[in-house]
């Protein structure tokens, strides 16, 4: 199976041959791929050489942890990538942000209004947490066109909190 | 004479004052929360005895309760930790008039200092330095204090006068701006501290935090450890702590050490305590506050004295006279302390709470871990998101920092977000290795993702790690589809994607 593997713009054209070898961009290794603990060390013997990293699934792609960096990696096969391509002529399309509980924790404030413009960084919720109060912030312009929560409300991790159109 | 203490604290300083009484013959008993009937400090006490529900005001704050259970089970003493009542005169109070001991100062002490404006007069008075601000004024309402503002100068700080940790403090830069963050301070400092009093500090730029560790015992004397470096901070928490610093020369670290006890003397101070100083770059040192309480950063100064601190506490308060002398004390080597905290450095250093699904600490020559977690283990969010403390000692500095890099490097953590990345990232800076940083550094010249000259960047591996996770997922996803086609595919294949599927 092919695959094509991008971190910042750069790609790599992996094919995983069989169980113990891998082709890099036209050159063949020996791997011995070992998940160390669950849900997330992975080790990886290339030729003999030993690496060990975090790879965790996010929203935008894997987030791999290797020799204390952090790598940012997005996989496609070529089946995906050509399906991509055929869509990404269509318009980009801005969906509606919500806001969601990054953790458990007690609504202390909510400075906005539904209605009202804030702008990238604006303040939208103060959840306090672990002791701390944490300012949650706005990641982009937009109107506020949903509050759903008031202080002094008790929120669950990913409970939707605030939305922006 | 005791020989029985309870710890009305959690987590790794809870492990960390049980491993001392376990080393001085003495029984240990534990109070612990809804949310810590696993935690280790619950599982390596002698005793145990549950407080209450998980949010602190109704455990580890339960003051009337903690003493009940000490009288009930014989502890003729309480070690408070830090954090929690540890700063509370009153409960340093109703431990004495339950007639029990309490380890650390006395009652008085902790009020003269605990109360920041207070403590700011007294040493004042006593000839110490401190910054420039609102001492003595009392405690002044927001008009008071926004018309006294200008007199001192901005940028300035407000702070909580029952404050510690960075909580109920908020930094001003122009008039306008203040009625809104002096509100976000008092509220804060009400939620944290149960008291709203602020007052103002003048906010010295390019100022190093340093503070220094004092011991005091019932027999006059007064010595001091010397310094720890604390400048690397965010939002007024520290995250790294160092001793010896490289500011500091010989002759400096006397005249600041005996400043420190100068200002431990003035309020009668006795047991562990730490004076913190603020040093601009011309060397001049100026009182900041004084700590009555064990510091979480205590290990790098046992590292470098060789004395064990939570040791001489129980000793001082036992009645005995130190165990070392102020000549006895020499700093040998360096050691550093990275916080290892359940945040997220890639995202505003958000807490994260969850399973630990695995924990596995680094070890070896020159490497002590602090910790109260295991694997297994929850990190609720009820409390602080400290999950241990990596301390790593070295024959000199450099060396103390490759060994730091090592052991980040080794620590797995699985479950939550830490902040290791962020600690292997400043052992990696180069105004970090040369000393070039002040307690606006991390805030104001760091960055997660602007990358150093030297570091080794491996994309390519990190491209093959995802797309073989990406793969071996595929597959199964295929394989499930086709139950029926077994293949070739063995135990081993199997094997490998449950345990990624875990």
């Amino acid at each position: 199976m092919k695959y094509i593997a991008t971190i910042d713009d750069k790609t790599y054209e992996i094919e995983v041959n069989s169980e113990c070898e891998i082709t890099l961009d036209g050159k063949s290794f020996s791997i011995d791929f070992l998940p160390i603990a669950s849900p997330s060390i992975i080790s990886l013997l290339l030729d003999g050489q030993s690496f060990e990293a975090h790879v965790n699934p996010t929203d935008a792609g894997w987030e791999v942890f290797l020799l204390g960096q952090r790598y940012l990696v997005t996989v496609e096969d070529e089946r995906q990538q050509r399906l991509r391509e055929v869509s990404s002529v269509q318009a980009a399309h801005r969906e509606a942000f919500q806001l969601k509980a990054p953790m458990p924790g007690l609504v202390v404030a909510v400075p906005i209004k539904e209605g009202e413009q804030v702008e990238q960084g604006a303040n939208l919720v103060v959840l306090e947490s672990m002791k701390m109060q944490n300012e949650l912030k706005a990641p982009r312009d937009g109107e506020v066109i949903g509050v759903r929560v008031k202080p002094g409300d008790n929120v669950d991790q990913e409970q939707v909190l605030v939305i922006l159109d | 004479m005791f020989d029985k203490v309870l710890i009305a604290n959690r987590g790794e300083i809870a492990v960390r004052v049980i491993r001392a009484c376990r080393e001085l013959g003495m029984s240990t008993v534990a109070v612990y929360s809804e949310a810590d009937r696993a935690a280790l400090h619950v599982r390596y006490a002698d005793e145990a005895y549950l407080l209450g529900p998980a949010p602190a005001r109704e455990s580890y704050l339960r003051g009337d309760l903690i003493i009940d259970l000490a009288r009930k089970s014989g502890a003729g003493a309480i070690h408070p930790g830090y954090g929690f009542l540890a700063e509370r005169e009153d409960f340093a109070r109703s431990v004495q008039d339950a007639g029990l001991v309490f380890i650390g100062p006395k009652p008085t002490a902790i009020a003269a200092m605990g109360d920041k404006a207070v403590a700011r007069a007294t040493v004042t008075a006593a000839g110490v330095a401190v910054v420039p601000g609102t001492e003595g004024e009392g405690n002044l309402t927001d008009d008071e204090l926004i018309a006294i503002a200008p007199t001192i100068g901005f940028p300035l700080l407000i702070k909580a006068t029952a404050g510690g940790g960075g909580m109920g403090m908020r930094e001003v830069n122009s008039s306008h701006e203040m009625l809104g963050l002096i509100n976000a301070a008092r509220r804060e400092a009400e939620a944290a501290f149960g008291d709203g009093n602020v007052y103002l500090e003048k906010l010295l730029i390019n100022a190093r935090h340093i503070e220094f560790q004092i011991l005091a015992d019932d027999h006059g004397n007064v010595i001091h450890l010397g310094e720890r470096e604390c400048s690397l901070q965010r939002r007024h928490q520290k995250l790294l702590e160092e001793s010896p610093s490289l500011l500091i020369n010989e002759a400096l670290r006397q005249q600041m050490g005996e400043v420190a006890c100068t200002a431990a003397r003035s309020v009668d101070y006795l047991n562990a305590g730490t004076i913190e100083f603020l040093v601009d770059k011309d060397h001049n040192f100026y009182f900041l506050e004084m700590n009555t309480r064990l510091q979480v950063e205590h290990p790098v100064t046992e590292m470098v004295t060789g004395v064990d601190i939570v040791r001489e506490q129980i000793g001082i308060a036992q009645g005995k006279p130190l165990g070392v002398t102020q000549d006895d004390i020499r700093l040998n080597g360096w050691a550093i302390e990275c916080r290892i905290n359940a945040e997220d450095p890639y995202f505003n250093f958000m807490p994260s709470s969850g399973s630990l699904a695995q924990v596995c600490p680094p070890t070896g020559s020159g490497v002590r871990v602090d910790t109260g977690v295991y694997s297994g283990l929850q990190i609720s969010p009820y409390y602080d998101s400290l999950i241990s403390k990596l301390i790593c000692w070295g024959d000199t500095r450099d060396e103390a920092i490759l060994r730091m890099r090592r052991a980040l490097e080794e620590y797995r953590i699985v479950g939550v977000k830490t902040n290791i990345p962020f600690h292997q990232r400043i052992m990696d800076s180069r105004h970090f290795i040369t000393g070039e940083f002040d307690t606006r550094f991390v805030e104001e010249r760091f960055s997660m993702n602007e990358t150093e000259d030297g570091l080794e960047a491996m994309p390519h591996i990190a491209a093959i790690m995802a797309t073989l996770v990406n793969h071996y997922q595929t597959q199964r996803v295929a394989q499930i589809i086709r139950q029926d086609d077994h293949g070739k595919s063995g135990w081993k294949w199997a094997g490998r994607m449950e345990r990624l599927e875990k």
